[in-house]
């Protein structure tokens, strides 16, 4: 009986002990990354980490609200999600914490590692504030069938404004198809407003809309609704389109990498290809936005042990991960080293529209989609507003433009 | 000494509501008093500023728009709603076969997610959605409906004529014979418009952008009174519940002594029914207004299509102060916002509780 005790003691004590070395670990992401990031966790980190238990928790609400209540609440998670499009917003809590020393001390990763312009997006005042897990940009997705059922050449690198404009035209089919589906979105038009010319803000700080850049490319980016090519994907009867794409009602869509996983799981035999976006005219600028999602740690992670957490974001960041996440055909990886990958010098559409998507983001004209102190949803907000309207023909790209200059301008001065 | 021990234990089975009254409620509206005087982000040390917050708020065009909105907003639901409820209400108290049927027919769509309906009713009122589409129908057929309208009520009239001429005392609306002459009016249009003598209006695709545009209709904006639409057809099944209840209490003596009064179904519902619904009634349009001039979640859905001044209320300037504009979260002025539309609520049934429909019965 002694034995028994002494042996079921030691037992208890056992347990005990790494049960308390068992740190659990909260990863909080966007719930559409789930099925992923739970493959992921139990394949690289979840039994393979000695003592470290991640939890992933998916939020469904909008992202940069449940980082913004949870962080002054004193209860968000211990890796976030950091999207460049609020980076500078959340930095500006003092509630994130540097990365720069616990990278100075890792064997795994290093400043040098990531591609240098993933890097310097989440530099702030000199400090990184998140590790770029992945990447993206826009590329021109069309559908290869449709051009050749009405005899016009695939959209290529070398289109300009005018001649895409042309191809769309051409390859319209309503109500078959439209040439392409066209949101009033300031994410995919303010890209070819850059390349016009048109700055970020004018000089004098105040919004720049009303310029004749911007008034160009709105002119141009609306005309191809106005005149029936193109329509949105809620004229379509779809939620975005990319959507319109995959069920065949558009021969072009403009998105990203981020198309790619939806048309192999709904549409696996779609014909389609990818090129850059045009240029404004030959020879000329191509604009293009960067998007990018980073993993960062509150000040205060609530595990109590952030070389632990950190430990968690080396493994997510890890080539191991990253190889498996772009072979997957998820992400594109932020690892220089990766750029290398066999992956990408597949020959199937779905390899070949990554590998556009990539090299996209290194051509000139390319800006990292953030909005600094402006605050993204004020800055698009007015731009969506005025497309709107003069792709329903409510008004002139003219008082469209001008409104929205207006009404940024009087969002900053307030 | 009993009465002493009453009150503890009342107070202690009170304790628990009283707990999260105080920390749900007292707490959070202290801190967003506070907070309406200062300069505070969630994150810095917050700053006593006064009344700037207030006064830059009437400065704020939006903030004026969504003022505006949810007061015209307001009145016109709440009105609506409660009529039509009380309609449908009178309707379903009948003794009607199927009874049942359509008491839950009605009430669908208040139980379902107001998330969930608000999203099906965008993709009705699409540019190409259900409802553009039966406007096309009827701007496409509307002679052939005139004529089979036309010649419904000819044969109606003929009918009933005939048969008073032979004696039997029919309604002008008999069931029966509108069947008859429903039948008549639809074969002989369609008959009608098969030869071509009536012929249907060119083919037109309806393209009415009813969410997402700046037109108004005096002065509202459209995708405002789309979301007005939906809001009246979730809500008014709930009110009805409310007027169904009212109505069983209602003796029926007070109706047979209208009969006997030969009074007309009008007058029966002038002066019985109304009067006597009046508790109900307060409630009624006192829920209504609360409910309304707080209307977020349609507001909230639509606004990611809509032109945010098209649909701007008090309620979702508040959330959209904090969280919707992309930068660090204006707490100070959402603050004053969420005060100022606390206020209004309570003025406006405040004013209607005197002005309109109080809750004291009519009989007591």
């Amino acid at each position: 009986m002694r034995k028994f005790l002494l042996v079921f003691g030691l037992f208890a004590v056992a347990t005990l002990g790494i049960a308390q070395e068992t740190v659990t670990i909260r990863l909080a992401g966007y719930s559409g990354d789930t099925p992923l990031m739970q493959d992921v966790l139990s394949r690289f980190v979840n039994g393979v980490i000695p003592g470290v238990q991640v939890v992933w928790e998916p939020i469904t609400e909008d992202y940069l609200a449940f980082v913004l209540r949870t962080l002054s609440a004193g209860t968000a998670p211990d890796i976030i999600y950091i999207d460049l499009y609020w980076a500078k917003t959340v930095v500006e809590t003092g509630l994130i914490q540097p990365l720069d020393e616990f990278m100075a001390a890792s064997p795994v990763i290093s400043r040098d590692d990531l591609i240098p312009v993933l890097a310097d997006a989440f530099t702030f005042e000199g400090k990184l504030y998140a590790i770029s897990k992945d990447f993206n940009s826009l590329v021109i997705f069309y559908n290869k069938d449709m051009f050749d059922a009405m005899g016009v050449p695939y959209p290529s690198a070398d289109d300009t404004w005018a001649t895409f404009l042309d191809k769309i035209a051409r390859v319209s089919n309503p109500p078959e198809w439209y040439g392409a589906s066209i949101n009033p979105d300031a994410a995919r038009f303010l890209p070819f407003a850059f390349a016009a010319g048109m700055p970020f803000l004018k000089e004098d700080g105040m919004a720049p809309f009303d310029l004749p850049a911007a008034k160009i490319a709105a002119d141009w980016y609306t005309a191809f609704n106005r005149a029936g090519i193109a329509a949105t994907s809620a004229d379509i009867g779809v939620g975005w389109p990319g959507a319109a794409f995959i069920a065949e009602k558009a021969a072009v869509c403009i998105e990203g990498g981020w198309l790619i996983p939806p048309i192999r799981n709904e549409n696996p035999t779609l014909n389609f290809g990818a090129t850059f976006l045009p240029k404004v005219w030959q020879g000329g600028p191509r604009g293009n936005y960067l998007f990018t999602v980073g993993y960062g740690m509150p000040v205060k992670p609530p595990s109590g042990r952030p070389d632990l957490v950190f430990k968690v974001i080396e493994v997510l960041t890890s080539p191991e991960v990253q190889e498996y996440i772009l072979e997957s055909g998820h992400a594109i990886p932020s690892r220089k080293a990766l750029l290398d990958s066999p992956f990408f010098q597949q020959s199937d559409p779905f390899a070949l529209a990554t590998k556009t998507v990539f090299e996209a983001t290194g051509l000139p004209g390319t800006v990292p989609f953030t909005f600094g102190d402006v605050g993204g949803s004020n800055y698009m907000g007015v731009v969506n507003e005025a497309l709107t309207l003069i792709m329903q023909g409510e008004a002139s790209v003219d008082e469209a433009m001008d409104e929205a200059a207006a009404k940024l301008n009087e969002k900053l001065g307030g | 000494m009993r009465r002493r021990s009453d009150w503890v234990s009342a107070f202690i089975f009170l304790l628990p509501l009283l707990f999260t009254l105080a920390i749900a409620f007292l707490y959070a509206f202290v801190r967003t008093v506070y907070f309406s005087f200062t300069d505070y982000n969630l994150f810095k040390v917050s700053q006593f500023v006064g009344f700037k917050n207030y006064l830059t708020l009437f400065k704020d065009s939006y903030f004026v728009l969504g003022l505006v909105h949810s007061l015209v907003y307001a009145a016109i639901v709440t009105a609506t709603q409660t009529f039509l409820a009380l309609l449908l209400a009178v309707v379903v108290n009948q003794r009607i076969r199927g009874l049942t049927f359509f008491r839950a027919a009605y009430y669908v769509p208040s139980i379902a997610s107001s998330v969930a309906i608000t999203t099906i009713f965008i993709w009705l009122v699409n540019r190409r959605g259900t409802v553009n589409w039966l406007l096309g129908l009827l701007v496409r057929y509307w002679p052939l409906m005139v004529t089979a309208l036309i010649i419904t009520a000819l044969t109606q009239t003929i009918q009933v004529l005939w048969e008073r001429r032979h004696g039997l005392p029919v309604k002008a609306w008999d069931p029966v014979l509108l069947l008859i002459s429903l039948l008549v009016g639809s074969v002989t249009a369609t008959i009608l418009g098969r030869i071509g003598l009536i012929r249907p209006n060119p083919k037109v695709e309806v393209l009415i952008p009813w969410l997402t545009t700046r037109q108004t209709f005096l002065g509202i904006p459209l995708p405002l009174i789309s979301i007005m639409i939906l809001n009246i057809w979730t809500t008014t099944p709930t009110m009805m519940i409310l007027f169904l209840a009212g109505l069983q209490d209602i003796p029926r003596e007070l109706y047979e002594v209208a009969d006997i009064d030969g009074a007309t179904p009008w007058q029966k519902l002038r002066y019985v029914t109304v009067p006597a619904l009046r508790p109900v009634m307060f409630l009624v349009i006192t829920l209504g207004l609360i409910g309304t001039i707080q209307m977020f979640d349609q507001a909230a859905i639509t606004a990611g299509i809509a032109p945010l001044e098209s649909v701007i209320t008090l309620a979702y300037y508040v959330y959209w102060a904090v969280f919707g504009a992309g930068t660090l979260p204006k707490v100070g002025m959402a603050s004053a916002a969420a005060l100022v539309l606390a206020t209004l609520t309570l003025v406006v049934v405040l004013l209607q509780r005197k002005f309109g429909f109080s809750e004291k019965g009519w009989y007591s």
